[in-house]
Parts: structure tokens; C-alpha cells; sequence
């Protein structure tokens, strides 16, 4: 083992219960940060009014308007065929007469299972045998009253800020408790010809550690909601970003990496605190 | 092996600690620096071993100029140095433990630290208190084990800072006895002490320092 590994090792060792406890907090904080920054990306944004109007709002409803001429036996097959995908919530046939008066056959009112894969379903249904038109009824959004309004942005920006702070308190604390508990070893270091800039990788490898750990945690329970989510065919503008596997993996990549880079920057601010008069060798 | 001339040192208050020191030390000698508290004693070893620049003049150790080392150098250097600091206080684990943590600090693989630590730990006479915490040794069992993490890995110059501090008339032959018994051979040892030192059969050079001067 190399001197590095076996000093990280001993770093390790000297975790107490009280450090323990501070890195710990500071990791539920930098792990809060996270999960407000992911967040962002997830809640879609508010709709403008120039998106509405060019019909990108979400559809909410589909209509698959049926030739009059299909047997009864082709229309049961049809529902079945869509009600058993895995894009499609809920099927109901109707009369067209019930939707629109005087017209012929019948009707499916379908429900997609989340926004997103709503315009794919849209398009299969095009090309579907049997079916003449497709009617998109799309939500109707109250554009003042978006997912997530300025003022919730400007609470979760404010609690950003908060949890990264409180983070940085707490890793205060926690790496000025394992440095008094590691001060022999640091003295026995500076006393035995070695650098004391020997301890800032140290410091910084503990900040990682915890920064991957909060990053690691943010990506099982994204994949747990997501999979939660599916599962239970939820709809729900605000959480229609955790219907995207592919989203939400390239989000918890790069929150992932944003762990780590906060979590070496949190350690360098540790490893700071060596040349504070607390530790600092007398000379 | 150590050459000092012309070495001065001030405190940042401008007061003069060491003034004008020359000193000789050959390879393989004890060296005695007895002198009153605040002489400026620990400074010269701390100089000595490359633990702060010279102001002014020049200490050559080893043939290498100290003042002139690049910081690098300098701790390279302070590896090969072994130091026992005044005051040593061990680390919160056992005595082995205490120098396999010094040995595998500076490199050694496990199996080559065990051996050394077993090595040092013999020249001491700790091997029986190997397993012991180091919290719970004697004042003179601590200066050993000082000792012994000074010299586990084979320094090429060893300086003891105060090993006789709070010990008794008997307890301070017994060290000296120890240092002795670790001089024997090849290494140089430079030990600053306030003394007195015991009368002891084996020769040694003893210089004073004396308000910031040397005198043999």
C-alpha cells in the first residue's frame, strides 16, 4: 500500500462519532443541494404564451375516431391492441354521437400514460387500420399558473444557497474535529520531513467520497420515482420530467459529477483549516 | 559531516537568539549542547535538521548547504534527519503501532516496517512493551520510544531535543546509557540538553550555549 492509501486509510480511522456526525449532515446538505438542483431540470418550464398558441402544450387526450364500417369484433380487437400498451394509461370507446352530434361509429378516448410519449402514441394511431382521424385535446394550462411559478423558483434558489452553506458548516465542523483527532499524526508527519500539503488530498478525498455518496443516493431514488412512476401510469405536469429514463440518467450523471467537484471543493476548504492558528506548528 | 560558521538567528522581535555560531560536528560523534532554558538550544537543533532556513551564515549537512535547498530538497533531507522534539508526546495507540505508523508514513512496505520497528524497538530496549499503549508508558519508557521512532528508519544524523526533561538522577543515566548504546557505530547524534549530565564512563564532546554563543 502506498503512503497515500495507508494515510487515507488512518484519516479514515480517525472519523469519531462527532466528526462522523458533522460529515454526515454534511453530506445530507450537499445531497439537499442536489436534489433541489436536479430540480431545475426536471419540474419543465413554465409555458409562455408563444408556446401555447404553437400548440406545444402537453396532450391530455386523444382521440381515435373509428371507420363506421368495422365489425364490432375488429373494434373489441382494436381495444384491446391499445389498451394493452405500455404508452396508454386508461381506453374507453364511446359513440361518436355522444362527442359529436350526427356523427357515425364509434370513438376511443384514450389517455397516454405520460405527456411525452403522447405525440408517439399520436402518430401510431395514425397508422393504424381502422382508424380515420386522430384528435388531439391538448391540457389546458393556466399560463400564470406554470409548474413551477417565479416564486417557488426564487424559495428553491434561496434553499440552494441554504443547503450548500449549511453543507460548508458542517463540514467545517466535521474536518475541524478529525484534524484535532489526527493533530498527533499531523505533528508526528511535519516532524518526520513531510509535507503537510500531504493531508490536502486527504481532506479533499473525504469531500469526494461524500460528494459521491450524495450523488450516488440522488440517482437510485431518481430511478426509484421514475420507476414508481411508470408503475403507477401518474400524470402530473409538475413530475412529467421523471417520465424520461434518458433525462433522468443524464441528470444524475451530471449531479453525480457536481457531487464530486463540490464535495473536492468542501475538502480543499478543509484542508484550509491546517494552516489556521489552531494547527499551525509552533515554531 | 555537520559544519556551521557564521550562523545567526533573531527572533521576529529583532532580539538575538544565535550569534556567530561555529560549530563542527564529525561523522559518527555525540555531541553534548548543554545550555540554560531559552538558549536557543532547540532553534539550533531546528536549524540543524532543516526544520527552518538560517537567516545568516552557513550549515552544511552532509554536504549539502541547508540555506540553499529548495523546499523539496530540504524535506528529502529532513527525512534522512532523525528528531525527537522536546516535550515528545507519543501517539493514542500502542508502542509498535507508534512506529509502524512513522515507518509506513515514510514509504516502508508492511513486512519492511515490522522488521525495522522490531530493529529500533530491540536498540531501545521497548520489545517487551511493544503491545503497550504509549499513553500508559513511563516518563523514561516515553523518551525511549522517542528515541525509537527517531531512529526506525536508518537517519543518517540523529537530534534529540531536552531527552532528559522530567526525569530523575537515575532515569537520566539510564537515558543517556540509551543514547550512548545508539550512538554506538556510525551515526552522529547532536543532543541539547539544559543538564546536568550524569557522570557516565563513555566519552563525549559537550560544547555550551550561552547567550546565543557556543563555547567548547
Amino acid at each position: 500500500m502506498n503512503p497515500f492509501l495507508f494515510l487515507f486509510r488512518e484519516l479514515l480511522g480517525a472519523i469519531r462519532a462527532r466528526s462522523a456526525l458533522y460529515f454526515a449532515l454534511m453530506g445530507l446538505f450537499l445531497f439537499i443541494f442536489l436534489a433541489l438542483a436536479a430540480a431545475f431540470f426536471l419540474v419543465p418550464p413554465s409555458i409562455s404564451a408563444d408556446n401555447a398558441a404553437d400548440g406545444s402544450l402537453p396532450i391530455e387526450e386523444i382521440q381515435a375516431i373509428l371507420s363506421p364500417r368495422l365489425s364490432s369484433a375488429t373494434v373489441d380487437a382494436l381495444y384491446l391492441d391499445i389498451r394493452g400498451r405500455s404508452d396508454v394509461s386508461r381506453v374507453a370507446f364511446h359513440f361518436a354521437q355522444e362527442l359529436v352530434s350526427g356523427a357515425s361509429g364509434g370513438v376511443f378516448v384514450i389517455h397516454p400514460a405520460t405527456s411525452s410519449v403522447a405525440q408517439d402514441l399520436v402518430a401510431d394511431l395514425r397508422i393504424m387500420n381502422g382508424v380515420t382521424e386522430v384528435v388531439e385535446r391538448r391540457r389546458q394550462v393556466d399560463l400564470d399558473r406554470s409548474p413551477l411559478s417565479t416564486a417557488a423558483r426564487i424559495g428553491l434558489l434561496i434553499a440552494l444557497v441554504l443547503a450548500i452553506a449549511l453543507s460548508l458548516l458542517f463540514a467545517r465542523s466535521g474536518y475541524r474535529e478529525l484534524l484535532r483527532d489526527f493533530a498527533g499524526e499531523i505533528r508526528l508527519l511535519r516532524l518526520s520531513g513531510i509535507s503537510e500539503r500531504t493531508v490536502i488530498p486527504l481532506t479533499v478525498g473525504i469531500g469526494i467520497l461524500i460528494g459521491f455518496l450524495a450523488g450516488l443516493l440522488l440517482l437510485v431514488i431518481l430511478f426509484v420515482l421514475h420507476y414508481v412512476m411508470l408503475s403507477q401510469a401518474m400524470s402530473q405536469p409538475a413530475l412529467d420530467g421523471l417520465a424520461d429514463g434518458g433525462r433522468i440518467l443524464m441528470i444524475s450523471l451530471v449531479n453525480l459529477v457536481l457531487g464530486l467537484v463540490l464535495g473536492g471543493l468542501i475538502g480543499l476548504y478543509g484542508a484550509s483549516l491546517l494552516s489556521s492558528r489552531e494547527f499551525r506548528p509552533i515554531p | 559531516m555537520i559544519q556551521v560558521s557564521e550562523l545567526h538567528f533573531s527572533a521576529e522581535e529583532g532580539i538575538k537568539v544565535l550569534e556567530d555560531i561555529h560549530l563542527r560536528v564529525e561523522q559518527g560523534e555525540l555531541l553534548y549542547v548543554v545550555g540554560p532554558a531559552s538558549s536557543g538550544k532547540s532553534l539550533l537543533l531546528g536549524l540543524l535538521g532543516g526544520q527552518l532556513p538560517p537567516q545568516r551564515g552557513q550549515i552544511l549537512v552532509h554536504g549539502r548547504n541547508v540555506g540553499r535547498l529548495s523546499p523539496e530538497k530540504r524535506l528529502e533531507l529532513r527525512q534522512r534527519i532523525g528528531y525527537m522534539c522536546q516535550g515528545f508526546s507519543p501517539l493514542d495507540r500502542t508502542v509498535h503501532e507508534n512506529l509502524l505508523f512513522k515507518l509506513r508514513l515514510l514509504g516502508n512496505f508492511r513486512e519492511q516496517a515490522e522488521e525495522k520497528a522490531l530493529l529500533a524497538l530491540e536498540a531501545t530496549g521497548l520489545i517487551r512493551q511493544q503491545a503497550v499503549e504509549a499513553a500508559e508508558l513511563s516518563s523514561l519508557d516515553r523518551v525511549r520510544l522517542g528515541l525509537a521512532l527517531a531512529v526506525c528508519n536508518d537517519p543518517l544524523l540523529l537530534l534529540i531535543d531536552e531527552p532528559l526533561e522530567g526525569l530523575d538522577a537515575d532515569e537520566r543515566g539510564e537515558a543517556c546509557r540509551l543514547i550512548d548504546r545508539i550512538h554506538t557505530g556510525h551515526l552522529t547524534v547532536v543532543t541539547a540538553t539544559r543538564g546536568p549530565l550524569p557522570d557516565l564512563t563513555q566519552e563525549r564532546r559537550i560544547v555550551h550555549l550561552v547567550d546565543g554563543a557556543v563555547s567548547e
